[in-house]
């Protein structure tokens, strides 16, 4: 199962419109997508588990993916929190 | 009668009867279930359903309310709390309504455990979600406030936001709520709409019964429970006065509304959608003097285009009829974070690259402004465009070539900046002899003036706009354009009418602002004479504090 780390580098983190852009666009992929941060994970694909992890500037999480399409989801869903 | 004090959030005043908000109390069954498939299917049905609901609340509104919304109903579609509620369903039996009320709590407790006022408002975000499920699927009755036929004074705890952008406010006749501030939905919906407002009124749910006459004084912050009859009529002509001021404002032309000894002063609007306008245009303006571009755009992934933001200016230009269309650029700042701005701010956003700093740092995404503003004025349309932020006369100069290269000022466009940075005050005349206007933005010149952040709560006396430096700013300016230039104000303070006025005794000639406030201005200015404003002008400048500028320029209402 592929995974990579990333560091939150946007002012608001993974909360707000980032948040919900972000589980909206993971929700799009078959594979079962995870966020972890320090040892907590969450459903990629909920906006309230993401939104319980309380996310912030500075802060370095895991993504991991498992699938039929854990490659593309991936890479797009590390592009999107590196752009944030 | 009772009278109950809360916090004035919407000027306006009226007597009707109580319609009591109590969607927050449900009984919740507690009886296992024996279908437990049957109770899962009519979970995830009741879910959809509200899902749905959310997005078309959503669709008809606009700005932030519209951005909670459409967070609500993905809350109503979240998988994990479908799967937390389906499964003590499936292991327990527990009830479905019963299941997503627990389950919804389980998030919201561990939202609203965060030190973020964000996230506590999520916390409530969803807990009124599970409410709603939970009332479809008990059959419950539920008090739609988009039902209501009757004129009422809507009284709640709080009232969430799917049920203020359900408000039909034909009949809404005030709102009076037990928790909430100033700039909670409630208050600001109430003021966008005109309808009076009382918010944070202590112990109101219990003392008003369903039907029971309420009086709602939106200006001194009173609700009156079963007023008598003296008050009862004080309270109708109150209203009844400003609902005529309403109605002339729709027929009267506001942007050349004239003093009662003839001097012209145009009001105006602040916007930051083509829906606000729409509403705006109902409430009499015919003028926008701050077309707020960062928020039309800000659900976007991607820079607009030149064609879409022209687009934009031709529906407002529009709806406006010919009225002038005040453009400002894009003012982002590092608490409006954008995907497609890579300008790195600093960490203080009112400090940072924002405004016209982060034109010159990205200036693809001005002149896409700039080319669509000259295409729609070239084609008749009333615009004026300026910048924010600015603190040079180098900035103004390198606006003005921006502006020339795109051929805006080919098209007949005036040119002007955001009078907000202190530096700007003191180099109005440079700035005047360059551009065709000033636009004083009230909110931040205060905050600059005091060095006091305006998100800090703690210093909101920092912030008041009859602050002896902000009233002196504002003379300095005017004195400093003599007549190369017209000066406006943009800024808060222009909604109240005492302030409004001393502004035109230093020399303003246009005054922009939330809708809701045109009707108290209008009235104001019309019954004002520009000699009393100029001699109450002169006395304000001599205030050595807010609170004596204050009385001095509520002398002009008397």
């Amino acid at each position: 199962m592929p995974e990579r780390d990333v560091t939150l580098d946007n002012e608001v983190g993974l909360h707000a419109r980032p948040a919900a852009v972000f589980s909206k666009a993971a929700a799009r992929f078959e594979s079962a997508v995870t966020v972890v941060k320090s040892d907590e994970e969450a459903n990629a694909k909920s906006v309230l588990s993401v939104l319980k992890l309380d996310i912030r500037k500075g802060d370095s999480v895991t993504i991991r993916a498992e699938g039929s399409d854990e490659q593309e989801a991936l890479s797009e869903l590390v592009k999107l929190v590196e752009d944030l | 009668m009772n009278t109950i004090e809360g916090v004035a959030a919407s000027p306006g005043a009226g007597v009707a009867p109580a319609v009591v908000l109590a969607n927050d109390q449900l009984d919740l069954p507690s009886e296992p279930v024996a279908q437990r498939d049957t109770e899962i299917k009519a979970l995830s049905d009741a879910l959809e359903a509200v899902a749905q609901q959310l997005e078309q609340r959503a669709a008809e509104s606009s700005g932030e309310l519209a951005e909670v919304l459409e967070a609500q109903a993905m809350m109503a579609r979240d998988p994990e709390l479908a799967e937390t509620a389906g499964k003590a369903i499936e292991d327990d039996g527990t009830p479905a309504a019963t299941a997503v009320v627990g389950a919804a709590e389980t998030f919201a407790e561990a939202l609203a455990a965060s030190d973020s006022e964000y996230m506590a408002a999520r916390a409530a975000d969803v807990r009124d979600v599970s409410m709603r499920v939970a009332r479809r699927l008990l059959g419950a009755p539920e008090v739609d406030l988009a039902e209501l036929r009757q004129p009422s004074i809507v009284v709640a705890r709080d009232v969430s936001p799917a049920d203020v952008a359900g408000l039909d406010f034909e009949v809404v006749k005030g709102l009076a709520t037990e928790e909430g501030s100033r700039t909670s939905h409630t208050a600001i919906v109430a003021r966008s709409f005109g309808v009076p407002a009382v918010v944070a009124a202590a112990g109101l749910v219990a003392a008003v019964d369903d039907g029971v006459a309420v009086g709602i004084d939106g200006d001194a912050g009173l609700v009156h429970v079963d007023p008598d009859e003296s008050l009862t009529e004080e309270l109708n002509l109150r209203g009844a006065r400003r609902a005529q001021a309403q109605q002339e404002l729709a027929s009267a032309d506001v942007a050349h509304t004239v003093t009662s000894d003839g001097h012209e002063v145009e009001l105006a609007v602040n916007v930051g959608s083509l829906k606000e306008l729409e509403t705006a245009r109902t409430m009499g303006a015919n003028a926008v003097g701050l077309l707020r571009t960062e928020l039309v755009f800000l659900d976007r992934r991607e820079a607009p285009t030149e064609e879409e933001h022209a687009e934009m200016l031709r529906a407002m230009a529009s709806l406006l009829d010919g009225g002038r269309l005040v453009v400002r650029t894009f003012d982002f700042g590092a608490d409006k974070p954008m995907p497609f701005i890579e300008v790195d701010g600093s960490s203080d956003s009112a400090l940072g690259v924002r405004g016209i700093r982060l034109a010159r740092a990205q200036p693809e995404l001005l002149e896409a402004q700039l080319r669509a503003i000259a295409t729609v004025a070239e084609s008749g349309a009333n615009i004026a465009v300026m910048a924010p932020m600015v603190a040079t006369l180098e900035e103004v100069e390198w606006f003005v070539d921006r502006a020339r290269d795109c051929g805006v000022v080919d098209a007949g466009v005036e040119l002007g900046v955001m009078v907000e940075v202190p530096s700007a005050v003191f180099l109005a005349a440079e700035f005047a002899a360059r551009l065709d206007f000033l636009s004083l933005g009230t909110n931040d010149l205060v905050q600059y003036l005091h060095a006091a952040d305006r998100r800090e709560g703690s210093l909101a006396s920092l912030q008041d706009p009859f602050a002896p430096a902000l009233l002196r700013a504002v003379s300095a300016v005017c004195d400093a354009v003599e007549e190369r230039a017209w000066v406006g104000v943009c800024g808060e303070a222009a909604a109240d009418p005492a302030w409004a006025l001393a502004a035109l005794g230093l020399g303003v000639t246009e005054l922009s602002m939330g809708a809701g406030s045109l009707a108290d201005v209008y009235a104001a200015v019309q019954a004002a004479t520009i000699d009393d404003c100029r001699a109450v002008g002169q006395r304000v400048l001599r205030a050595e504090d807010a609170s004596q500028a204050r009385s001095i320029a509520q002398e002009l209402l008397q």
